[in-house]
């Protein structure tokens, strides 16, 4: 319990430092609020008028914590190109983009676990070499590539799925399922290849341990001893790794979000960036990093539960 | 018909835009049917939705749907009447009197009154609303409204391109009275769709009103998906997901136009694009310095390379068919060793200037054509680097700031040669970005502005790109081809280009059922 | 010295003939090949297919894809290793003191990193490519800055375990000093793992250097780098495959052979494999 007590309240302490280095970083983006609002029309008078009135002129310190204090009370702002409130603008874009991370996680790991592990039993064979050599291609080609590679062959060749564009789950399920389809394909394919390495990697360590030598010895068969004793240990090392790769996955859905004109979070995040909305800049980076480490907490707790060892360390 | 016998008879028909016609399946016209949504693939992200205060062509081209203007052109470019079902002007050419058509409705449900008229004209001269075209109402002594129906406009000085200026929604644009405030936002008009909504960056909905003065349009809806990226704009449009797309990338039009599932609509022109030279950068303050960057350009080569030979070489950027078009320039031939000299004679020897190319990524070719001019750039001993912006940044470094160097922009068709010359190159112009100051322009585009005769302007603006031509305060390069690729279902697309070439027009478009 | 031991697999031999072999196209190269044959254009062979005046075939310029790729390698290489360096500059020193002195500095300097960890790498990248403008050098540091997290993170944990190790503490108990047992105990005996993240942060690296290029935030055209190039044929790839996979098939050796490379350094190194072999 005071295990978990403490990662809450280190948690707490993480998210300040994640708001702190957000503001921070945002800051020094080049061009400011009242510029964008202004757009065109800005003249140096009405600028400086404008940040005043914004409170960009009070200290860096009285600004942040006026954010911070904002975030608090729920009262999060409006985008500026959005011309939206930006908490409920989040939420449905994370709504968005948690369908695509699922997905994702979920075409990764149903190939990489038994790819991996198939490898590993193998270990220094053809089998291993070719399941190493399927999965680094994966890895060793930017997510981009496989997703235009995805549109051309599915959208475009095939004609099975949608090129582009995003449904609401709400609106048609089935749509929606169709539309996020192959952006978390193109997402999955360098995950999958991720999470096959570390598969393979745990599943050697551990099929040359002690245990599994008394299991065969007992004279277990050894697909019991591969998947019932071998894969039982190795499944939290591996869930571990994939909880971490949610990090490496909201990176990635910047690309693949812009290039499949999926409106979620990476999306937003892109468009944000790109069109200097500062208040949104902030809020979304200050969103994904919270999710992310959210992730690995959850990750972490999970992996305690099932490793009662760690508690104690 | 092959498109050059086409080619032949349509420019007899029109002076103004001309379309290269319709290829693709040839099944005959249907009978126009009511209702439907098409989904069309925009290759451009929206900004701004005033009107008023937008400057950027992507918005404009949507919003020409939404909005409608006091006056409008035909397709010669005459001004004639819209929403004012007729206009006279005094003999002094200071009194304008515009007599308002009756019942047009907006799209708040209010009825247009001169009330209206007088409100957006007043906003758009109202210095705090940022309007574009600001300077269109600088003569403007008074705007009375005897009348619901009658405008009555004073000028205290003649100003010969007001009629034609008020001919673009930028400036002739009727808003309702007091709705300035949403116009940002949701923009609202007397046009023939009513928005409905957007999300910034994603999409635009419009939907049918069934008031519109010109009668209904067919379309219950219009949907326009943003979708920069050119390739999935084409898949999208293959795979059906589309019903048709502007923009078709260059070097597939002859591809799609042999397709025989797919409709390609081309003109000319659609815009016009020119190399930019920042004169406030210390090099380029020495107009022999602009000129050798002129000789290093071969504009056919550029033509060539970034826009697959899709458009027409010019050394004016007036509208290829107007009056006003000085035929006698000739572009500079490309000669890397006069480039040379000309910067030895300015006092810079090889690999002595170096300049930073900052061109924007919201227009592909814009960034094959920097890389292209940047071999040439550097063959003539330019040590040369480009920077790519995304648009927003574009428009806040080069175009609020002017913080570049040398740069390179495309522009609507501005046919209206005020609208082009005043605004582009005069010192007071809205557009002018590059700190251009040249007495000589600065004179002749306001002496234009109070000559009457129409021969009369159109030989001052012919001098007016000598000038430009000559002291090479740009370098003007060409005209760029409009394309639409569209399903064999999009029906009455003799219509969608508005005489201007950039703007579409949905109002007399229909799907036919399948 | 174990690291010979890497080279004793079949993955590790490819691994370090890849390895070498990208190298010595990223030095000798830009020697051998005048750098204007990246960038000259023949507009008569736009997206010309394999042919004997162009064996790799042209991109949508008429460019040499040979040529682009060969000297690419430079710029892509270049920008990974300064890349990866940086973060190993910041990141070794920052994971040494952590792992080492422990206690409250170890704390403060771990959530620190846990929270830089909380912020997608791209993510981070791409922020500092906004805020620094677009070119090399600020690629570098982008890149750089987004990577420092993770190798902290690593060397932390294996300073924390040598730290622990008996004869580290025999060291400590003889009388050593602080820095004489970081640098002469400690340091050697983390450089395996060090150099094992290296070789697959560099492969990051070059994925993330196109990433970066693909948003048009990385090296700046004309210059060829493989992920620019990448970016450039998006629009042709249907027509011109080749476009894509010349840079990409380049893209995928080098990372393949780092991966291998490192993959057979961690067999070779890893502790717990070696014991139980």
């Amino acid at each position: 319990m005071s295990y978990i007590l403490n990662r809450v309240f280190s948690m707490m302490l993480t998210l300040f430092l994640i708001s702190a280095i957000t503001f921070a970083v945002t800051n020094i983006l080049p061009g400011d609020v009242a510029m964008m609002i202004m757009g065109t029309q800005s003249n140096p008078e009405a600028l400086a008028g404008l940040r005043e009135t914004l409170g960009l002129n009070d200290p860096l310190l009285v600004q942040y914590g006026r954010w911070v204090g904002g975030m608090l009370t729920g009262d999060w702002g409006s985008s500026l190109v959005f011309k939206e409130p930006i908490a409920p603008l989040l939420l449905q874009k994370m709504t968005a983009s948690g369908l695509l991370v699922l997905f994702s996680m979920a075409i990764a790991l149903t190939c990489a676990i038994p790819l991996g592990v198939w490898a590993a039993v193998h270990a220094n064979r053809w089998q291993d070499t070719a399941a190493s050599s399927t999965a680094m291609l994966g890895v060793s080609l930017p997510d981009f590539f496989w997703g235009i590679m995805l549109i051309l062959l599915f959208a475009r060749g095939l004609g099975w799925l949608p090129s582009s564009g995003f449904v609401d789950p709400g609106d048609d399920l089935g749509a929606a399922v169709r539309h996020a389809l192959l952006p978390s394909l193109a997402l999955g394919l360098g995950l999958m290849a991720h999470l096959t390495r570390m598969t393979r990697a745990t599943m050697t360590g551990i099929l040359k341990q002690e245990f599994i030598r008394v299991a065969r010895a007992k004279g277990l068969n050894e697909s019991t001893v591969v998947w019932r004793y071998g894969l039982a240990n190795a499944v939290g090392p591996v869930m571990t790794v994939a909880g971490l790769q949610v990090g490496y996955l909201f990176g990635s859905i910047i690309v693949i979000e812009s290039l499949f004109n999926y409106t979620g979070m990476g999306w937003l995040t892109y468009q944000a960036l790109l069109n200097r909305d500062i208040p949104l800049i902030q809020a979304s980076v200050f969103v994904i990093a919270a999710v992310v480490m959210l992730a690995n907490l959850i990750v972490d707790l999970l992996y305690a539960v099932v490793d009662p060892r760690i508690r104690l360390s | 018909m092959k498109r050059r016998e086409f080619l032949k008879t349509t420019s007899a028909l029109m002076s103004g835009t001309i379309l290269y016609g319709l290829s693709g399946p040839a099944r005959a016209q249907s009978e126009p049917v009511r209702g439907g949504t098409l989904i069309w693939g925009h290759s451009e992200t929206t900004q701004n939705l005033d009107m008023h205060q937008t400057g950027t062509a992507s918005t404009g081209r949507v919003l020409q749907n939404v909005h409608d203007s006091i006056v409008t052109v035909d397709k010669d470019l005459n001004v004639i009447p819209n929403l004012a079902e007729s206009f006279e002007q005094s003999e002094d050419g200071l009194t304008y009197t515009f007599r308002l058509r009756p019942g047009v409705m907006f799209h708040n449900g209010k009825t247009m009154t001169s009330a209206d008229v007088k409100y957006s004209f007043d906003r758009c001269r109202d210095p705090d609303t940022g309007a574009v075209n600001f300077e269109v109402f600088n003569a403007v002594e008074s705007i009375e409204t005897p009348d619901d129906l009658t405008l009555i406009v004073k000028l205290n000085s003649v100003n010969a391109p007001f009629l034609s200026r008020l001919a673009e929604n930028g400036a002739g644009v009727v808003m309702p009275e007091g709705s300035g405030e949403e116009q940002g936002n949701a923009p609202v008009g007397c046009g023939p769709f009513r928005f409905v909504r957007r999300e910034f960056g994603n999409e635009v909905e419009l939907e049918r009103f069934d008031d519109y003065w010109g009668g209904p349009a067919y379309l219950d809806r219009v949907i326009a998906r943003e979708i920069t990226e050119p390739t999935v704009r084409l898949t999208g449009l293959r795979t059906g997901e589309l019903h048709m797309i502007n923009d078709i990338p260059a070097d597939r039009i002859a591809e799609i136009e042999g397709d025989s599932d797919l409709q390609v609509v081309s003109w000319f022109p659609l815009n016009w694009d020119f190399v930019n030279f920042n004169h406030d950068f210390e090099p380029f303050k020495d107009p022999k310095v602009r000129e050798a960057f002129d000789y290093m350009i071969d504009k056919e080569v550029l033509l060539e390379g970034a826009l697959w030979g899709q458009g027409a070489t010019t050394a004016s950027p007036s509208y290829p068919t107007s009056a006003s078009y000085n035929s006698d320039l000739g572009q500079r031939p490309q000669d890397i060793e006069k480039a040379k000299a000309l910067l030895a004679e300015a006092g810079y020897g090889p690999n002595e200037l170096s300049v930073v190319f900052k061109v924007t990524t919201n227009y592909p070719y814009h960034v094959e054509s920097a890389q292209i001019m940047l071999e040439w750039f550097r063959m003539a001993g330019v040590d040369a680097s480009i920077e790519q912006l995304t648009w927003s940044d574009w428009l806040s470094q080069v175009w609020v700031d002017k913080d570049f160097q040398i740069s390179m922009m495309n522009f609507f068709t501005l046919w209206e040669p005020d609208f082009l010359y005043y605004s582009l190159w005069n010192t007071e112009g809205a557009f002018n970005y590059r700190k251009i100051s040249h007495p000589k322009v600065d004179e002749l585009t306001a002496k234009a502005r109070v000559t009457v005769d129409p021969a009369e302007r159109a030989a001052i603006y012919k001098e007016v790109q000598q000038v430009i031509h000559d002291d090479t305060l740009d370098v003007i390069l060409w005209f760029r081809n409009g394309t639409i690729g569209a399903q064999p279902t999009v029906q009455g697309l003799d219509s969608i280009v508005h005489p201007n070439g950039s703007n579409l027009r949905f109002h007399k478009v229909w799907l036919a059922e399948t | 010295m174990k690291v010979p031991a890497a080279f004793r697999s079949t993955k590790g031999i490819a691994g370090v003939i890849v390895v070498v072999a990208v190298l010595a196209v990223a030095v000798f190269a830009p020697l051998l090949i005048p750098a204007d044959w990246a960038t000259r254009m023949d507009m008569r062979a736009r997206l010309s297919p394999p042919t004997w005046a162009h064996p790799l075939g042209t991109d949508q310029l008429g460019r040499d894809l040979m040529f682009r790729v060969l000297l690419g390698a430079q710029t892509s290489i270049f920008i990974a290793s300064a890349a990866v360096l940086m973060s190993i500059v910041i990141g070794l020193p920052l994971g040494l003191v952590s792992g080492y002195v422990g206690r409250t500095t170890d704390n403060v300097l771990m959530r620190l990193v846990d929270t830089l960890l909380s912020f997608p790498a791209l993510l981070l990248a791409l922020t500092i490519s906004a805020i620094l403008g677009p070119n090399l050098q600020n690629t570098i540091i982008a890149i750089g800055i987004a990577f420092t997290p993770f190798l902290a993170r690593i060397i932390r944990g294996e300073a924390l375990r040598v730290a622990q190790m008996p004869y580290v503490e025999a060291a400590r108990t003889a009388g050593n000093s602080d820095l004489r047992l970081i640098t002469l105990h400690i340091l050697p005996n983390i450089m395996p793992a060090v150099i094992v993240q290296s070789t697959i942060s560099l492969a990051f690296a070059i994925l993330a250097e196109a990433g970066l290029s693909f948003l048009g935030l990385g090296t700046q055209p004309p210059d060829a780098s493989w992920g620019l190039m990448i970016q450039a044929s998006r629009d042709y790839l249907d027509r011109a495959p080749w476009t894509a996979l010349v840079p990409g098939t380049a893209v995928a050796v080098t990372v393949l052979g780092l991966n291998m490379f490192g993959d057979a350094l961690r067999d070779a190194l890893d502790p717990r494999a070696r014991g139980a072999a």
